[in-house]
Formats: structure tokens, sequence, C-alpha cells
């Protein structure tokens, strides 16, 4: 046998050796000369556990759990920081009984920087504040770390399975402890997906195709959830993240109309 | 081997179980099956890479319009023929089931594929093993993705099985109402064809270090 091919076959019956360090997310370097760590140690002192830096540029700030969102305001709203874009907010299992990770990917369009929030969560405490009031791209994102890690945003409007069926009843399949072929038979798994009927699960406007789009906070509300954007998103006077406000009652753009048709 | 040598795998009806078969009835199932296998019309279930060559099937180079094929009907209600090529999700799963108990009689169904007929590469918790478990299947077309030429050879063989269908078999469309929207199988034979295999017995166990060597059958057990 080829010692490649052994070294694919070793381990299959016990499973993965426990990772090195590096594999588990905790390598990296000192991260030095990003100017948001440094105001971040400044402001927040102690909250910030660490900072490391991967690959030469991807500076990553490991957060305290209970003042994330706090960070996160700041770093959205201050002047010399203005993170006013999420590109991606995910999580991490290592797996082996090691705390979850949940990650923010932040962008500054103003800065033109990049700076990656780590926040740990061990598993008998999965609970993080939502950001869904400060990004409202996060909407769906932590809709899907809640649905496939089964982290629970406090304070998002709407927190429910996206991708997994909604009477899906096996639990949270990214997470390490989680059988490749999920926890009931076959049999089971496929008289479950038939008795779904998507009537009980979606409200009419979702289940609507054509017609007048309708933004996803009035058909929450209209159906008695809490929804829609929050006080301080409604009254702001940045027109960067007015995203409910009509286009014609923002506040112009400083000397550029020809972002007005965004 | 061509479909000559497989003659014998085809549904047959025994000869005068359903009454003498006369010259009048033997014409008329001629007839009849003459039209339905030349007039198939396709109701494209496409999810995947297979869609793409059941796409490329129909276009000019392949023709699917040469086999009676005319027209994808993108409506079950005037489809014929489910073509489900691609991979089928748990949760595509009551939709599948819908649209074919959409489909008025006479109805045929062609998996195309290895994820549709099998669950393919992809035997993990969201997947079904095979939509055999979901609705009744004619014919089975191998490959990921079968070529169109795969795909063309499977309607022939569909065709094949038509011809010798009669009239005269009522149990061949009937359908029961209670089972609409229900599985295609019972529970022991769901499990039976859907138990892990080859390569895929090695990985029924879940990380952190643990294994948990739960299978059903360790005679699949790969040495």
């Amino acid at each position: 046998m080829d010692k490649p091919f052994e070294k694919a076959v070793q381990g299959l019956e016990t499973g993965p050796e426990a990772s090195t360090p590096e594999a588990a997310g905790q390598g990296g370097v000192e991260s030095t000369g990003h100017p948001s760590v440094a105001a971040l140690r400044e402001k927040f002192g102690a909250a910030i556990l660490k900072a490391v830096v991967f690959s030469g540029d991807e500076h990553c700030v490991y957060v305290d759990a209970e003042r994330s969102a706090e960070i996160l305001h700041w770093l959205r709203d201050d002047a010399s920081q203005r993170y006013d874009y999420l590109q991606d907010l995910t999580a991490i299992d290592y797996g082996g009984g090691r705390p979850l990770e949940v990650v923010y990917q932040l962008w500054s369009n103003t800065h033109k920087r990049q700076l990656r929030l780590k926040v740990t969560l061990p598993l008998h405490a999965l609970e993080i504040d939502s950001v869904y009031d400060l990004w409202r791209t996060s909407d769906w994102l932590e809709r899907e770390v809640f649905d496939l890690f089964g982290i629970h945003f406090r304070g998002h409007p709407d927190l429910r399975r996206i991708l997994m069926p909604e009477n899906y009843a096996e639990g949270h399949p990214l997470r390490k402890d989680f059988p490749l072929r999920g926890r009931f038979s076959r049999a089971e798994q496929t008289r479950l997906a038939l008795s779904m009927r998507v009537e009980d699960y979606y409200t009419p406007d979702e289940l609507t195709i054509g017609g007048t789009p309708v933004a996803a906070g009035d058909g929450l509300a209209r159906e008695g959830r809490v929804g829609g954007p929050s006080e301080a998103v409604k009254n702001t006077t940045d027109p960067m993240i007015g995203g409910d406000i009509p286009i014609s009652q923002r506040a112009p753009v400083p000397g550029g109309e020809a972002t007005q048709g965004r | 081997m061509g479909l000559e040598g497989r003659k014998a795998d085809l549904p047959t009806v025994p000869e005068g179980g359903h009454g003498e078969a006369s010259f009048l009835t033997t014409k008329l199932d001629f007839l009849v099956n003459w039209s339905r296998r030349n007039s198939l019309w396709p109701m494209p279930f496409g999810t995947a890479c297979c869609a793409i060559e059941m796409m490329a099937s129909a276009a000019s180079k392949y023709d699917l319009a040469r086999f009676g094929m005319e027209r994808m009907s993108f409506s079950p209600r005037q489809a014929d023929l489910l073509i489900c090529a691609g991979r089928v999700t748990y949760k595509m799963a009551p939709v599948l089931r819908k649209i074919w108990d959409q489909m008025p009689q006479p109805k045929w169904c062609i998996s195309m594929g290895a994820c549709a007929s099998s669950g393919g590469v992809f035997d993990v918790y969201s997947m079904v093993q095979g939509i055999d478990t979901i609705i009744p299947v004619d014919v089975y077309v191998p490959g990921c993705p079968p070529r169109p030429e795969g795909l063309i050879y499977g309607i022939l063989m569909l065709h094949e099985k038509i011809k010798g269908e009669k009239l005269s078999e009522k149990s061949l469309r009937a359908e029961d109402p209670l089972r609409v929207g229900k599985p295609n199988r019972s529970p022991e034979v769901i499990e039976a064809i859907t138990g892990p295999f080859g390569n895929s017995t090695k990985q029924n166990r879940v990380s952190g270090l643990t294994s948990t060597a739960a299978l059903a059958r360790p005679t699949d057990r790969l040495p």
C-alpha cells in the first residue's frame, strides 16, 4: 500500500487526532501595526483578550463575550474606525469539547481596512448579543449560525432555522458532535421530511411569489412578531446605515448625487 | 448488451390474466403505446449539474425533440415524464413528491444521475438516498453526470417499457389517494436500500476523538 493512501486510511476508526494549536485557530503571532487593534486596547482594556495576526495581514481580535455588542457598536460608529460593512458572520467548532467561536469579519469603506473579531463561547453557554441593529445583513447570517451551530443570538427579532427544514429535529448539523448521517434513521428522516407542511411554518408573505415586494420587517410586524428596524436605525442621520429610510427622505450624501440611486 | 437483451428484465403482463388478448385490444395497445411513447412531455426537475446535461440533451446537437419531447413542460399538469436530474435534499423531498402527485396518469419517472438514484457521494444528513424512497422510478440513468447519450439511452429504455404496457392491466396506472404525500416505500425497505456501503461505512463517526462505531451492518465494512 502506498504511503499517501495509508495516511488517508489512518484514524478512520478512531476519528481525528487532537488538533494542533495552529489547526484549532490558536496560532498566529501577536498583532502589531493595525490601528484598530491599538485603539481597541486603549478603549476597552481588559475586554480585549488577545490580538493575533495570521498570514501577515489578517488581524484578529478576541473579545469578551459580554461586551462584544458594545465593542462592535463602537467599531461601526467611531469616526476613526467606521467598520460599516459586515462582510461575514459565522462560527467555528473545533471539536473535542473546545468552545465555539463566533467570527465577525468587518470592512471599513471609509478607511479601506479589514478586521476580524472573534468571540469564544463555551459549549454550556452558547448565547451572544445580536448585531441585528448594527448591520441588517446579520439578520440571515445569525439565523444561519443559529440553524447550523445552535448559538442563540439575544435580541434577534426572528431567530429560526433558515437552511434546514423548520420541522428538523435532529439538532445543529455543523457541530462536531453531530453524526455525519444525522441522528435519525433514514426511514424516519424520509417520513419527517414528507410530513413537512410549509404553511405551518411560514407567513403567507413569505410564500407569495411575485406581487409587490415587502420589506421583511413589515411582514413580521403584520404577523404580530417583533421586527423592523430599531429606533436607532430609524432616527439615524447617517446615510450609510439608513437602510429602511426611503432614498428621497435620506440626508443627501455630501458631494455625491451619483450615489443617490444605489 | 442492447435493449433486446434486456427484455427479460422489463415488466411483463401475464398473458390471459386479464381476459383474452383479442386482435382488437392488442392493436389498440399498440396504437396507444405508440402515441404515448412518442409524445412524452418531460417535467424537468433539475436540481444540480445533471440538469445541465439534460439541457444539453434538449438543445440542438442532441435534440430531444426527435423523440417527441418537443416541449419541456414546466407545469406538472401537462407532463408525462418526470426527469429528476440532480441531488434531492430532504427539504426538497416534499416538493418532489407534490409534483409527482400533481402529474396526471399516465406518468413515468426517470432518475437521472448517481445522486438522484442513490444519493451518490452525498451520504450525509441532508440528502435523500435515492428518490425511489419518495416516488416510484421507472428508469435509472447512472453517471455523474450522465452524458446526453446516457439520458437518451434511458429514454429509449423507457420507450421499450411503454411498448410492453397493456390497457387491460389496471394496476399499472392505479393510484391510492391515501399514499399521496407519503414515502414510496415502507420504513424497512427504506432502511435496507439506504444503508451505508463501501467507503461510506467508514464515515459513521463524529469528530471529537471518539468513534461512534454504530454501524447497523458490520458485514458491509471494508476490510
